[in-house]
């Protein structure tokens, strides 16, 4: 089975391959309301499924639910993964990685919001 | 014209009342209990939606820094997972009021627990979002009828009698019924004419009737005398009722100087509304399960705590007694397996889902900041519920605490209506006071259910027995040092009183509109029940 998996994944093109990334939050309050709006908003602008991790803990969330993104309890300090896996995965895990890196940037992000 | 046609069935409230029929089809419960669960998912997505919708056009009036906390509380409900969570306990049987409240409470706790204060301060915004689609939750509406009509059914449920405006008059003819149950309490309480036990009989085609629900007699096509009569006696009834208004500010004493205290029991905020609480020691029972209406009133702390402010601030520093949710019996609830006269009702079921207890212990405790609160729990039948409570309440205080809103721990006491109670009430020192609620502690003691017409007369020759119990208890409650009184019917039937004089009760609590009736039979006792001799 686990074969069969590893085929899948070499036949996909880079654009549909699994990817991850860890951040250190540094924004001042962490993931509060208005940042997990912006995170779970991009987030679900992509069609790939995007699932995050807080501090090692091995439990893996839906980063599109703001239920669970808050529920995580993200502080300043907190390591966060990312990984996201299907189509645009690469362009998805950059652009959350700046959006955390940059403490939430809303007004680069205002385009984008729906 | 069709004849004159009589019925003979038992009086359960007197007074007369002619209207236009109205014939129940069908009477189910349906106040509190959930029909099915695709109707509960349909209740939770549609306040989901609601609330979708009312803060989006909230956001769109608001200002920038407004209108982005409301984005995130559309976010947050845009969100399939919270839905789910609610959803997961509508798939356990709750109803969608009390599967939200739960679903969240436990979701805000996670918060709440947290050393971090940016953390914990979302705890806020949940709980306005948890209030939100709470309020947004009508519940199931209660069937209601025309006002003035004469209900004519098989039975009429508390919920259907307390939903109707009886103000316009009206009464209730029932195929069936018991003199005993809750809707004949509730209707002699609220002086709705009322006859049971008619049988069925076939009204079709029929439009008016009149009834007396004094002899218990059922007229269709009453003759023009017989209406005018009917009519002259229900105006010669209307000064006894001014008479109950009346305060009268004096303390009440028997004939031979025992001072004697009368308090009401309420059952609905109507029922205080222009009544002068001057001649009233306070409020003796608060029964707090008619003073819902739905099952999203019994999961909305907020709601709760309104109704009880309200009635505090009516009643000023007199005291308030407030019994939790007595749930079961025949009064419906949520989930009706087990929940028969013998089964989880009262108390038991409060502890069995403790939901329900936490939610009204809050809406409790920060009621008692706003007079004189005490609290009762119902069916208590042994120490360890009231203790069990007792913790829950702490537990919620805490809680209140680290939320820094104002509260304070009310006395509390219990009901002492189950046999086992009463015979053992020496280990219920923990109690503050003890109210014997006589209806079911009858019911308990005799094996005759009271919302059954074939052993009814048990009652009434079962008196002995239960006078006797009463005064053992009276007895133990004395050397406890702790406060008694009754509140169950036979505090507001003049035929009971005597004996319990005898028994050594003086605090009784009634429906308001027995007051008069009572003050003034007291004035003519001694205490110990016998007539006072004239001078």
């Amino acid at each position: 089975m686990s074969n069969e998996h590893d085929a899948r994944l070499q036949e996909k093109d880079h654009v549909t391959a699994q990817w991850q990334t860890e951040i250190e939050v540094v924004h001042g309050i962490g993931l509060h309301a208005r940042p997990s709006v912006i995170f779970t908003r991009l987030a679900k602008s992509f069609p790939c499924t995007i699932e995050i991790e807080v501090n090692g803990s091995s439990i893996w969330l839906n980063g599109k639910s703001i239920v669970k993104v808050m529920g995580a309890k993200i502080r300043k300090g907190s390591v966060l993964k990312i990984r996201a896996d299907g189509i645009r995965a690469a362009e998805a895990i950059a652009a959350l990685k700046e959006l955390v890196e940059h403490n939430f940037d809303e007004d680069k992000l205002h385009g984008r919001n729906v | 014209m069709a004849a004159m046609f009589r019925l003979q069935g038992k009086g359960a409230s007197p007074g007369t009342a002619f209207g236009q029929i109205y014939l129940a089809v069908d009477v189910e419960e349906t106040f509190l209990s959930p029909t099915d669960p695709s109707a509960e998912h349909a209740i939770l997505s549609d306040a989901v939606q609601g609330s979708i919708a009312a803060l989006r056009e909230l956001a769109a009036r608001s200002s920038t820094e407004s209108a982005s906390i409301l984005e995130f509380q559309i976010e947050m409900l845009l969100d399939p997972e919270i839905t789910e969570m609610a959803a997961r306990r509508i798939g356990t049987g709750d109803g969608a009021a009390l599967a939200w409240v739960t679903a969240l409470d436990n979701y805000i706790a996670g918060f709440e627990q947290s050393d971090n204060e940016a953390v914990r301060a979302r705890a806020a915004d949940l709980f306005d979002i948890k209030s939100r689609v709470l309020a947004a939750m009508t519940g199931k509406p209660v069937a209601d009828f025309p006002v003035g009509f004469v209900f004519v059914g098989k039975d009429i449920s508390p919920s259907v009698f307390l939903a109707h405006d009886w103000s316009s008059g009206g009464g209730i003819v029932l195929f069936q019924g018991s003199a005993a149950s809750h809707v004949s309490m509730l209707a002699r309480a609220k002086s709705v004419p009322m006859v049971i036990e008619t049988g069925t009989f076939n009204i079709a085609g029929e439009e008016k009737l009149l009834l007396d629900g004094g002899t218990g007699s059922v007229v269709l096509h009453p003759s023009d005398e017989e209406l005018r009569q009917a009519l002259s006696t229900r105006l010669s009834m209307r000064p006894i009722a001014n008479e109950a208004e009346a305060p009268c500010s004096t303390k009440l004493r028997t004939a031979d100087g025992a001072e004697i205290s009368l308090s009401i029991n309420v059952n609905d905020l109507s029922d205080i509304i222009g009544i002068d609480h001057a001649g009233i020691e306070g409020i003796g029972l608060l029964r707090t399960e008619f003073l819902m209406s739905s099952a999203a009133d019994i999961a909305n702390e907020d709601r709760q705590y309104g109704i009880y402010r309200q009635v505090l601030e009516w009643a000023g520093q007199k005291p308030v007694t407030i019994r939790m949710l007595d749930l079961g019996g025949d009064k419906p609830v949520p989930d009706r397996d087990g929940t028969s006269f013998l089964g989880l009702r009262g108390i038991r079921l409060l502890l069995a889902r403790p939901e329900f207890l936490r939610i009204q212990a809050r809406a409790l405790l920060r009621s008692a900041v706003h007079g004189n609160l005490k609290v009762m729990l119902p069916m208590v039948t042994l120490p360890s519920e009231l203790e069990k409570t007792v913790t829950i309440f702490r537990e919620e205080l805490t809680l209140l605490q680290r939320r820094r809103i104002s509260h304070r721990m009310p006395p509390i006491g219990i009901m002492v209506e189950v046999p086992a109670t009463a015979i053992m009430l020496d280990t219920f020192g923990a109690a503050e006071f003890f109210s014997f609620g006589t209806n079911d502690l009858v019911q308990y003691l005799t094996a005759a259910a009271r919302d059954n017409a074939a052993v009814a007369d048990i009652y009434t020759h079962a008196a002995p027995a239960i006078f006797r119990l009463l005064e053992h208890t009276v007895h133990i409650a004395a050397t406890l040092g702790a406060p008694v009184s009754v509140c169950g019917d036979m505090a507001g039937e003049p035929e009971y009183i005597p004996a319990l004089l005898r028994c050594g009760l003086r605090h009784f609590s009634l429906a308001p509109a027995q007051l008069a009736v009572i003050r003034s039979q007291i004035t003519q006792l001694n205490a110990d029940g016998t007539m006072a001799v004239e001078k």
